[in-house]
């Protein structure tokens, strides 16, 4: 059988393909990526469009997670300053129904506890960022103005909505607890029994100003159980950290998995190509020399 | 009885062989690159011998003919291999220009919808923030651009291989005429019982760079050879052709006519085949998906985005520009929306609600009238382009290899050794100086004969 003769052109499809193998390794290494372009593996490419997707989606919860536990925490500290001044308003009411005090000394109670009063509103009307965080979804509005016609003497302007914001597939807190539900309970009216107590020290009666206390007292503990809502979503929303640095940490090694090269093989692949390379265009050089002109003289 | 004089014509007609011989051989070493040519052998035959009486006297050498050696069946599977090799890499050329599109860059149209979904989970968290909503207005805008890129690209490639498909019919009609030319010469060859030789490996690397472009079939007949392309409409007949023409269609692409009729669907294989093949039906395919993707976001987007309020309380309006139909849905897509108030965030018509971003969010995770969500259509658009871009690039391998195990088979056959050219040079060189010695050798037995008899020299 009659041998090929001319092995040019395979020598350089040898030599070609050993150079494609060269850069694929090169690029494979240089990226860190086994797929660079979808045709190098269409499913892994599909998959990660969904990796990356849902990637981005986690990273947004937990984004979402510390924008509102922000809001929380200073939703959290102004009820938290509520909680002591009004405290104290009922240790000033407790004093007030004593009936050895004069009634010099209930006016100054009296302007004691209207100035908590008007604290706790300034507190009620805490803005986070511009938004009013007692106003329920009119978080635009002002929640709560003076108004002759309540007789707390305030009014609220917002609503009883409230916002949930998703930290997890499924998984949405509500972000707000409206200030109505807060501050203006009906049985547990948190401006209207301190408006009382102003009023019941300023009229000194003994008994009013203990209504008005006990009264005082129960809308503080109906407070303090609706500020467990801001302690309890922050710790939900450290938990979900938690779980979606988990999710974020599977998703990374998923991608690796899907996309990414193993150095080792890379570099493996990288030296046998080289390897392959550099033997055929040493072999190429050589056959490619001889001829039988060589020898006839 | 042969005398001196027939024995000195023996020599000479010995001589004049092998030099002819020499003749192939120095033909055979200079063309020992060239594309296509297959070596040829000189066919010595004996010439008829004389007989007298009960001798028979041998008349020496004649150098008949140059045989080319080349295998018919061989070039035939040749071309046929060139011809699913130009398919296969204008296929995988035309997809590799498309694969970037869909390639996970941040500007990729996956990229941008998980971008937008993102900007509307942002609001979530702060609905009444006019940078967050501005955000989600450009996000919007963004995942609209990203459609509109990957349409103009597409169209652009699209177009580019509009151009090739002329392009490719121009090389066909000028290859045929060569070929049709080349027939003539070759027809008067064989009339003369000679091989076509070099002028047949012309026309045969002419056939295979044809077939590269578009399948031909080859007939031979008295007149050359006919060549049939297409639906089987003649391309060359003897020494005439029948140019393929190219005209626009009522689809604004170019079509191939034969003969004024069209037979762009049944070029199917060489490169022109490729060409259409991608423009046809590959482009078409992305396209539709991707305008039924873009379709069925902004129905379902839109609906959504109705149900909710606004900030100043005010019911949703149409957040993308709603279309008229699915065609030309990914070149269209565009956010309605300007104002960022207008974002129908809440449910409750207060300006901090954040009601109906959830709803909004859905629709990413939500179906589409495609039977799939958002992700997943985009995902199975990439698996797609991915897959047909492998599949064109390993074809593509695979002929290569198999077209160079051909080549190399003819190349066994047809090729130039230069080894054994030189051996065969040594040999004619050989029989050439014998020849010359014999006539040497005669010229002396003619002086010896004609001093014979004769003293003092003969005068």
């Amino acid at each position: 059988m009659r041998v090929n003769p001319n092995m040019v052109p395979d020598v350089l499809a040898a030599i070609a393909r050993t150079q494609g193998a060269q850069s694929q390794a090169l690029q494979e290494m240089s990226t860190g990526k086994r797929v660079n372009v979808p045709s190098d593996d269409p499913a892994a490419a599909s998959a990660l469009v969904q990796n990356h997707t849902r990637s981005d989606t986690v990273d947004q919860y937990t984004q979402n997670g510390n924008t509102i536990l922000q809001m929380m925490q200073t939703a959290d500290s102004a009820l938290s300053s509520v909680v002591s001044e009004v405290s104290q308003a009922i240790s000033l009411g407790v004093q007030g129904a004593n009936g050895t005090l004069s009634d010099t000394d209930r006016q100054a109670l009296a302007q004691q506890v209207a100035g908590t009063l008007s604290n706790v509103v300034s507190q009620a009307n805490l803005s986070y960022a511009g938004i009013y965080v007692f106003a329920g979804t009119a978080s635009t509005t002002v929640p709560f103005t003076a108004s002759s016609l309540s007789p707390s003497g305030y009014q609220y302007n917002g609503n009883s909505n409230v916002n949930s914001v998703a930290i997890g597939d499924g998984f949405e807190i509500s972000v707000n607890v409206p200030g109505d539900q807060l501050f203006q309970h009906p049985g547990a009216d948190l401006l209207g029994s301190l408006q009382q107590l102003v009023t019941a020290l300023q009229d000194g009666s003994t008994s009013a100003i203990g209504t008005a206390t006990t009264q005082l007292r129960a809308a503080l503990d109906y407070l303090s159980q609706q500020r467990v809502f801001y302690g309890n979503i922050s710790a939900q929303i450290n938990a979900q950290e938690t779980f979606l640095q988990n999710e974020t940490l599977n998703l990374k090694s998923q991608e690796n998995s899907l996309v990414g090269v193993d150095l080792t093989t890379a570099a493996t692949d990288f030296a046998q190509a080289q390897t392959a390379s550099q033997a055929t265009m040493a072999a190429a050089a050589r056959v490619m020399q001889q001829t039988l002109l060589d020898y006839l003289r | 009885m042969p005398g001196l004089n027939t024995s000195l014509l023996t020599a000479v007609h010995a001589l004049m062989a092998q030099q002819g011989a020499m003749d192939a051989t120095t033909n055979n070493i200079a063309n020992a690159n060239t594309p296509g040519y297959s070596r040829q052998v000189p066919v010595f035959s004996e010439v008829p011998p004389t007989c007298q009486g009960s001798l028979i006297f041998g008349n020496g050498v004649a150098l008949e003919r140059f045989q080319s050696v080349r295998d018919e069946l061989l070039d035939f599977r040749i071309q046929e291999e060139t011809s699913q090799q130009g398919n296969a890499d204008a296929q995988a050329t035309a997809t590799q220009q498309i694969q970037p599109l869909f390639t996970s860059t941040g500007q990729d149209i996956g990229s941008q919808m998980s971008a937008f979904f993102n900007s509307i989970s942002k609001l979530s968290a702060d609905p009444a923030n006019m940078s967050l909503r501005t955000q989600m207005i450009t996000a919007g805008q963004n995942l609209a651009q990203s459609f509109h890129t990957a349409v103009a690209q597409l169209s652009q490639i699209r177009q580019g291989l509009n151009g090739s498909v002329v392009q490719d019919v121009n090389n066909i009609n000028q290859l045929a005429q060569q070929i049709a030319s080349l027939n003539t010469q070759i027809v008067a060859l064989q009339a003369d019982g000679q091989d076509g030789g070099t002028i047949k490996d012309q026309q045969n690397e002419l056939i295979q760079q044809l077939s590269q472009l578009t399948s031909v079939s080859v007939i031979q007949t008295q007149d050359g050879i006919s060549l049939t392309t297409g639906n089987g409409t003649a391309l060359v007949v003897g020494s005439s052709i029948f140019p393929l023409q190219t005209s626009i269609g009522s689809d604004g692409l170019q079509h191939v006519l034969a003969q004024g009729q069209d037979v762009t669907a049944c070029l199917q294989v060489g490169s022109i085949g490729g060409a259409l093949a991608v423009r046809d039906q590959v482009i078409p395919q992305i396209l539709n998906q991707l305008d039924t993707l873009a379709s069925g976001l902004t129905t379902a987007f839109n609906a959504a985005h109705q149900q909710g309020t606004d900030l100043s309380g005010n019911s949703g309006t149409d957040f993308f520009t709603p279309l008229n139909s699915i065609a030309g849905a990914a070149a269209q897509i565009n956010v309605a929306l300007t104002d960022p108030a207008a974002i129908a965030a809440g449910s409750d018509g207060s300006s901090g609600s954040n009601g109906n971003l959830a709803q909004l969010l859905a629709v990413q995770t939500t179906p589409l009238p495609s039977g799939q969500t958002p992700t997943d259509s985009y995902s199975n658009v990439v698996f797609q382009v991915g897959s047909i871009a492998a599949e064109a690039q390993s074809e593509s391998d695979a002929a290569a290899v198999s077209l160079t195990q051909l080549t190399d088979q003819r190349s066994a056959l047809s090729g130039v050794s230069i080894n054994e050219e030189s051996v065969n040079l040594i040999r004619y060189q050989q029989a050439f100086e014998a020849a010359a010695r014999v006539i040497t050798t005669i010229d002396q037995l003619n002086q010896v004969a004609l001093n014979m008899g004769v003293t003092n020299g003969g005068y």
